[in-house]
């Protein structure tokens, strides 16, 4: 029986292997070679692609770079969302390496936030967890802890160092004796076909009489169209991580175990593949 | 969804602190209001931090924010020109 800390590991490693190609439309003083990277699911864009940038701009004059951001199939990549979930809404079940354009020009402002530091990142990435916090323990856990807490969450991740990140993050993931879990689940569910960015609402991982929610309970809940079946077939795929947890796994697990270091579980409702 | 602004510091309070927002009106769309209501510079920063405690991304919708923080049928905001909690 696998022990639950290595789920932890899994979700911290996992990688997806990315083919990173300059739009032709960028003006180049030589010819632009692909570039291949295997990245972190759990990290962010513009936190593990700076050797991406140089290697393009090496083959660029100064003057036509700005700001980079990327693209999958038209669609501007949000850098604010982790990688994994961006891989697994936009890309999931499509032939490997994923292929990601790059772009120095055009920024899009209207679909994309600037990044122009570390620090917009880190600042996003501890938003994120504050929020998080809220939602589970009021704040309380997060707010207790010292300002060399939050940073080591932060260097964890960014240096890709599990013991040190998880040292912290374990604080985030306990709950008082008495309860049987979080508050209040931080949870996103986005589908790539929605106008609305994604569905984030309050719900508890312990039914009133004590039993455990399911992730099946909280998608009935909040995105009921996910597991409806229509004709007795599934429709949509409900991925984390790469991966469709049973519809019968207590939500508080979930949480504790695939959720990402901002601490929220990042859940994509895909169209399942017709073959 | 009801909105409640307050301002933190020596921040410009506004006259008008209740607001009826759309629920898909996002972070930013809400700073920029914020700024031409109390004729701050475009180039000035605005933090807006919900329960004390986190600032929401830019994108986020404050209809969601109102579902999960929202108390006694509105959502408390505090705006800054400086960051005061993070």
């Amino acid at each position: 029986m696998t022990d639950d800390k290595d789920v932890l590991r899994d979700v911290w490693f996992g990688r997806i292997p990315t083919c990173f190609t300059l739009y032709q439309d960028e003006i180049t003083e030589r010819e632009a070679e692909p570039y291949y990277l295997l990245l972190p699911r759990i990290s962010y864009l513009t936190l593990v692609t700076d050797k991406v940038k140089k290697h393009f701009q090496k083959v660029m004059r100064q003057e036509e770079v700005s700001e980079i951001w990327f693209e999958y199939e038209g669609t501007p990549l949000k850098w604010h969302y982790p990688i994994g979930l961006l891989f697994d809404l936009h890309a999931s079940n499509t032939a490997l390496p994923w292929s990601i354009t790059v772009h120095f020009k055009n920024f899009p402002e209207k679909d994309l936030l600037h990044c122009h530091s570390k620090d917009v990142i880190e600042a996003h990435f501890m938003a994120c967890i504050k929020e998080a916090d809220a939602l589970k323990h009021k704040s309380q856990v997060i707010n207790e802890m010292q300002k060399k807490d939050h940073k080591q969450l932060w260097m964890g991740l960014q240096n890709d160092k599990f013991e040190q990140f998880w040292a912290i993050n374990r604080k985030l993931m306990e709950y008082p004796p008495e309860d049987s879990g979080f508050r209040y689940i931080p949870f996103r569910i986005y589908q790539a076909t929605t106008e609305r960015p994604f569905i984030q609402k309050l719900f508890r991982p312990i039914a009133s009489g004590g039993q455990l929610h399911t992730l099946g309970d909280l998608l009935k809940d909040v995105c009921p169209s996910a597991i409806t079946s229509e004709d007795g077939e599934q429709k949509t795929q409900v991925v984390i991580h790469g991966i469709e947890p049973m519809l019968e796994t207590p939500i508080q697990w979930l949480s504790e175990h695939m959720s990402y270091p901002d601490n929220f579980l990042h859940i994509s409702i895909i169209p399942r593949p017709t073959d | 969804v009801d909105i409640l602004l307050k301002a933190v510091g020596d921040t410009p309070i506004m006259k008008t602190k209740k607001w009826a927002v759309e629920r898909t009106r996002t972070v930013q769309g809400l700073v920029d209001f914020i700024k031409k209501f109390l004729k701050l510079m475009a180039s000035e920063q605005l933090f807006i931090y919900v329960n004390q405690s986190f600032a929401p991304s830019p994108d986020q919708e404050v209809g969601t924010l109102y579902e999960c923080f929202g108390s006694d049928g509105k959502l408390v905001l505090h705006y800054c020109k400086t960051q005061a909690w993070g």
